[in-house]
C-alpha cells in the first residue's frame, strides 16, 4: 500500500470520526479567523468612533480589552485545536501498535500517520480560513446598522495567514506527539488498553452509592479514563477561564468605567452659573461622547462671577437636602516642566519629561468640600498648597512622569499629586485649590460656578424647584443672569455612550463562547463514540436510552462543573488583578456575571445532551457493531 | 421437570438488511417454539442468521415482519422503556465477543445489571461471590477484562448474564472463540444450569453443547429447520 493510499483509506473508512474532527477543526479555525478579523474591524470601528472623544484612560481600557479578547480568541482556538489533534492521533495508538506488531518499520508507520494528520490539518485549515472570511463578509451587514462603518476596511490578510500558520503548527505539533510516543513503545504496550485509554486499576475515589447508578457509572468512567479526562478538563477549564475573563471582565469593565463617569460627574448634580457659562460647562462635559470644537471663551468675565451670598442662608443655604460646592473655572496656558527622577537601580538622577506648553481648563476647588469623586491615581488635593490634580488625557499627552514633574499656571508652580479620570474637556483639565487659583488670577473670594448635589433621600423634583426659586430670587435681587442646569442628562448620555461601546465590544466574546460550546459538544460525541461498545452492552442488559443519556450527561456535568469552578475562579482572579484597575464589583455585578455564566452552563449542557440523546436512540446492534 | 409453559414463540419471522443497493435476507419465515426449562440449540454456518435470531428473541433487534412473543409479551408492540426493563428482569445475554465493559473490573461487570435494578448492596456482594464461584473466577474479581484470557472473559460474560437470575438465557456461540479445553468449563456451567431447569437458547457449532440440547434447530440462509422432526 502506498504512503498516501493508506492514510486516505483510513480516513475515509472512519467516516464519522473524520467528519467530526474535520468539522471541529474547520469550525475552530473559521471562528478564530472570523473573530480576529471582526475584532480587528470592530477595534478599528471603535477607535474611529472614540477618536476625538473619551479620555485617554477610557480609550486605553477599550484598546486593552479588545486586545485581550483577540488574544483570548487565539488561545481558545489553539487549546481546542491542539486537544482535537491530540485526540485524533491518540485514537490511532492501537493501530500503530498493531502495525508495529506485524513488523511494519517505524519510519513507514510515522509516514502513514503523519500524512493522515497533514491531510486533515491542511483541509481543515483551508476550509476554516475560507469559512472564516466568508463569515466576516456576512457580518458586515449586521454591523453597518450599528453605526460602525466596517465595510470600509479590507480583510487583513496577514492576520489570516498568521492564524493559518499558528493552527497548522499547533495541529502538527500536538498530533505528531502521540505518533512519536507510540512508535517508541513496545507493540504489546501500544495495543494494551492500559496505554490506549489510560486505565488505572485502583479507584481511590469511593462513589457514593446514593448518588444513583448512572452517576456512579459516569464517575467511574471518568476516573478510569483518567488520562483522557484530565486532558478534556485542562482543555475546557482553559476555555472557561477565557470565557469568564471575557464575560465577567466585560461586565466588570462596563460597570467600572460607568462608575468612573458617575463619580466624576456626580449623580443628582445641578449646576448654577451664568447661562452662557452653563452652556460652556455642558459643552465641556459632552466632549466625552461627541465631538465639539472649542470656541474662545473668557471664563473670568465679570458677568460670570457669582457673589458669595448665593450660598448663604438667604438663598441656597435655607434649602435642606442639598450640598453646595462653589468653584472657579478658567482656561490658561500651562507650562509643563521636566522633572528629576532617580534611577531605581543605580540611584543616579535623570531628567524626565520635557518643557511643553498647552492650554488647559483650570478649576479651583475646595479640597474636602468637593461633591464629586474621581478614579484617582496619587493623592487628593490639599487646601492652600500649590498642588494639582490633572486629567488622564493631559497626563498622557503632556507628561512623561507626572508625579516627578511640575507645571506652571498663571506664573505659579504646581506640584502634580494626582491623575484623575474626568470626562470634563476629555480629561484635559487641571484641578487646583480654590484660594490658590483665586490668588493667582487676582480674583479673591470669587467663584463662577456652583455645583449643588441633591441628596438621594430627598425629593429631587421638589428640591430642584426650590433651587430654581432661590436662584430666580437671587437673579432679581442682584440683577444677575444665573441659570440652573441639571447634569443628570449629560451623565445619562455619557453612560449610554459607554454602554453602546461596551455592548459592541461584548459582542466579540459571544463568539468565543460559541466556539467553546462546539468544543464541548464535540467532546461528548468523541466520548460516546469511544464508549459505544460499553453503552451498547449496558443497553443490552437492560439500560434504556434515558439511562445512557443520564450517564453521558452525568459525565459531561461533572466535567463542566469542574471546569466551570476552575474557570470562574481563575478568570475572576485574572480580571481582578490585570484587566482593569480597581474594578467595581457590586452585588448586582456578581448577580449579572453569575446569571450569564449560568446561562452559558445551561446552554453548554443542552449542546452536550443533543449528541448523547441521538446516540442513545440508536438500535442496540448498531451500537454494538 | 419440564413445564408446558411457552417461553418463546416466533412465527413467520423475517429480517432483511439493506446494505447499499443489496438486500440481505437474514431470516426467512422463521417459526420457533421454546418451552420453559428447555435447552434449545441453534446451529448453522457463519452468516446464517443465528445472531440475528438471538437478537430478536433478546429484544435488542426488531424483525422486519412476523411475530415474536417472549413470556407472553408481543415484543414488536412494546416501547423501548418496556423492552429495557424486560431484558433486565427476564433475559441474560452472552455475546460471542464477550462485550465486557472494558473500564469495569470483573466484579463490577457482574454487578452492574443488579445495580441497574437497584438491588441492595449487600445482596449484590453476596451474588457476585456466588457467581464468581460458579464460573470459578473468585481470584480474578478485581481484574479488568483485558487482563483476562478469552475463556475467562466468556465466563465473566456468563456470570453477568446470570446476575439477575433471569428465567431465559441466550448465548451466542459461547465457545466459538475458545479452544476445546477452555470451552469445557463453559459447557460444564451450561450443563449445570440446564440441570437447574433454566430455559436456555444457544447458537453454537459445538457438538458438546448440541448434545446437551432438548431440541435442535439448523439455520441456513435464514431458514430454520427443526432437527428433531
Amino acid at each position: 500500500m502506498s504512503e498516501t493510499s493508506f492514510p486516505i483509506k483510513d480516513l475515509t473508512r472512519r467516516k464519522f470520526q473524520t467528519t467530526l474532527i474535520v468539522t471541529t477543526l474547520t469550525l475552530c479555525v473559521a471562528s478564530t479567523v472570523f473573530l480576529l478579523l471582526l475584532a480587528d474591524r470592530v477595534g478599528f470601528g471603535i477607535s474611529s468612533t472614540v477618536e476625538g472623544r473619551t479620555t485617554v484612560g477610557f480609550s486605553a481600557v477599550f484598546s486593552s480589552f479588545i486586545l485581550i479578547i483577540g488574544i483570548l480568541t487565539f488561545v481558545i482556538g489553539g487549546v481546542i485545536v491542539s486537544f482535537i489533534a491530540f485526540v485524533m492521533m491518540s485514537q490511532r495508538v492501537r493501530d500503530i501498535g498493531l502495525m508495529k506488531a506485524i513488523g511494519c518499520p517505524n519510519d513507514l508507520i510515522f509516514a502513514h500517520f503523519t500524512t493522515e494528520l497533514l491531510i486533515v490539518t491542511l483541509s481543515s485549515g483551508v476550509l476554516g480560513v475560507v469559512l472564516g472570511i466568508a463569515a466576516t463578509f456576512a457580518s458586515n451587514s449586521l454591523f453597518n446598522g450599528s453605526g460602525f462603518q466596517l465595510a470600509q476596511q479590507s480583510i487583513n490578510l496577514w492576520l489570516v495567514l498568521l492564524v493559518f500558520a499558528f493552527f497548522l503548527i499547533l495541529m502538527l505539533a500536538f498530533g505528531i506527539k502521540p505518533i512519536l510516543d507510540t512508535t517508541k513503545l513496545e507493540p504489546a504496550k501500544a495495543i494494551s488498553p492500559t496505554y490506549h485509554i489510560g486505565l488505572v486499576n485502583e479507584l481511590r475515589f469511593k462513589v457514593i452509592s446514593k448518588s444513583g447508578f448512572s452517576m456512579k457509572v459516569a464517575v467511574r468512567n471518568l476516573f478510569r479514563h483518567r488520562s483522557a479526562t484530565i486532558r478534556i478538563i485542562l482543555c475546557l477549564a482553559t476555555v472557561f477561564v477565557l470565557v469568564t475573563i471575557a464575560v465577567g471582565g466585560g461586565i466588570i469593565a462596563d460597570q467600572t468605567s460607568k462608575s468612573w463617569i458617575e463619580e466624576a460627574i456626580g449623580k443628582n448634580m445641578v449646576l448654577i452659573a451664568n447661562q452662557e457659562m452653563c452652556n460652556q460647562y455642558q459643552m465641556l462635559l459632552s466632549k466625552f461622547y461627541k465631538e465639539n470644537e472649542s470656541m474662545a471663551f473668557n471664563y473670568t468675565q465679570q458677568k460670570y462671577l457669582i457673589p458669595g451670598s448665593l450660598t448663604n442662608a438667604s438663598y441656597l443655604g435655607n434649602i435642606t437636602g442639598i450640598s453646595v460646592d462653589a468653584r472657579l473655572i478658567t482656561q490658561a496656558d500651562v507650562t509643563v516642566l521636566p522633572g528629576i527622577a532617580f534611577d531605581q537601580s543605580t540611584g543616579e538622577p535623570a531628567y524626565v519629561g520635557s518643557l511643553k506648553h498647552c492650554e488647559s481648563i483650570i478649576i479651583g476647588v475646595q479640597p474636602g468640600k468637593m461633591l464629586n469623586n474621581w478614579f484617582l491615581e496619587g493623592t487628593s488635593l490639599e487646601a492652600n498648597t500649590t498642588t494639582a490634580v490633572i486629567g488622564d488625557s493631559m497626563a498622557q499627552e503632556m507628561f512623561s512622569e507626572p508625579f516627578n514633574q511640575s507645571m506652571i499656571v498663571f506664573n505659579k508652580g504646581f506640584q502634580i499629586v494626582g491623575v484623575c479620570i474626568d470626562p470634563l474637556n476629555n480629561g484635559n483639565v487641571t484641578y487646583v485649590p480654590l484660594p490658590v487659583l483665586q490668588d493667582a488670577i487676582n480674583e479673591p473670594n470669587q467663584t463662577n460656578i456652583v455645583l449643588v448635589k441633591i441628596d438621594s433621600s430627598a425629593n429631587y423634583e421638589q428640591i430642584l424647584n426650590q433651587i430654581r426659586t432661590e436662584v430666580n430670587k437671587f437673579n432679581s435681587n442682584f440683577n444677575s443672569n444665573l441659570d440652573v442646569l441639571e447634569l443628570n442628562g449629560v451623565l445619562d448620555k455619557s453612560l449610554s455612550f459607554l454602554d453602546s461601546i461596551w455592548s459592541t465590544v461584548m459582542f466579540l466574546p459571544l463568539f468565543s463562547i460559541v466556539a467553546a460550546l462546539l468544543c464541548s459538544a464535540d467532546y461528548v460525541m468523541l466520548v460516546t463514540n469511544e464508549q459505544r461498545q460499553e453503552f451498547g452492552v449496558l443497553r443490552a442488559v437492560g439500560a434504556n436510552p434515558r439511562g445512557i443519556v443520564k450517564i453521558i450527561s452525568g459525565q459531561s456535568l461533572i466535567i463542566l462543573l469542574l471546569c466551570y469552578a476552575v474557570g470562574i475562579t481563575v478568570g475572576i482572579i485574572v480580571t481582578w488583578q490585570f484587566l482593569i484597575p480597581e474594578p467595581l464589583v457590586t452585588i448586582s455585578t456578581v448577580a449579572e456575571i453569575a446569571g450569564w455564566l449560568l446561562i452559558i452552563l445551561a446552554v453548554t449542557l443542552a449542546f452536550n445532551l443533543y449528541p448523547a440523546i441521538k446516540f442513545a436512540k440508536k438500535p442496540i446492534p448498531e451500537i454494538l457493531t | 421437570m419440564k413445564a408446558d409453559r411457552t417461553v418463546v414463540l416466533a412465527s413467520l419471522l423475517c429480517k432483511t438488511y439493506q446494505i447499499s443497493d443489496v438486500k440481505v435476507e437474514a431470516l426467512k419465515d422463521v417459526n420457533l417454539n421454546v418451552r420453559e426449562s428447555q435447552f434449545t440449540a441453534i446451529s448453522g454456518p457463519s452468516g446464517s442468521g443465528k445472531t440475528t435470531l438471538l437478537n430478536i428473541i433478546g429484544s435488542i433487534d426488531k424483525p422486519t415482519s412476523g411475530k415474536i412473543d417472549v413470556f407472553g409479551n408481543d415484543l414488536n408492540a412494546k416501547n423501548e422503556d418496556f423492552l429495557a426493563s424486560f431484558r433486565c428482569h427476564n433475559l441474560g445475554f452472552v455475546f460471542q465477543s464477550y462485550n465486557l465493559v472494558s473500564t469495569l473490573t470483573v466484579a463490577e461487570n457482574i454487578a452492574f445489571p443488579m445495580e441497574w435494578v437497584e438491588t441492595p448492596e449487600d445482596r449484590i456482594k453476596k451474588r457476585i461471590e456466588e457467581l464468581l464461584e460458579i464460573v470459578d473466577l473468585s481470584q480474578r474479581r478485581d481484574h479488568f477484562p483485558f487482563q483476562l484470557s478469552g475463556g475467562e472473559q466468556q465466563r465473566v460474560a456468563l456470570a453477568r448474564a446470570l446476575a439477575n437470575n433471569p428465567p431465559l438465557l441466550l448465548a451466542d456461540e459461547p465457545t466459538g472463540n475458545l479452544d476445546p479445553k477452555t470451552g469445557e468449563k463453559i459447557i460444564q456451567i451450561l450443563r449445570k444450569l440446564k440441570d437447574e431447569g433454566k430455559t436456555i437458547i444457544v447458537a453454537t457449532h459445538d457438538n458438546q453443547i448440541l448434545a446437551l440440547a432438548d431440541q435442535k434447530f439448523y439455520l441456513e440462509d435464514g431458514k430454520l429447520a427443526n432437527l428433531n422432526e
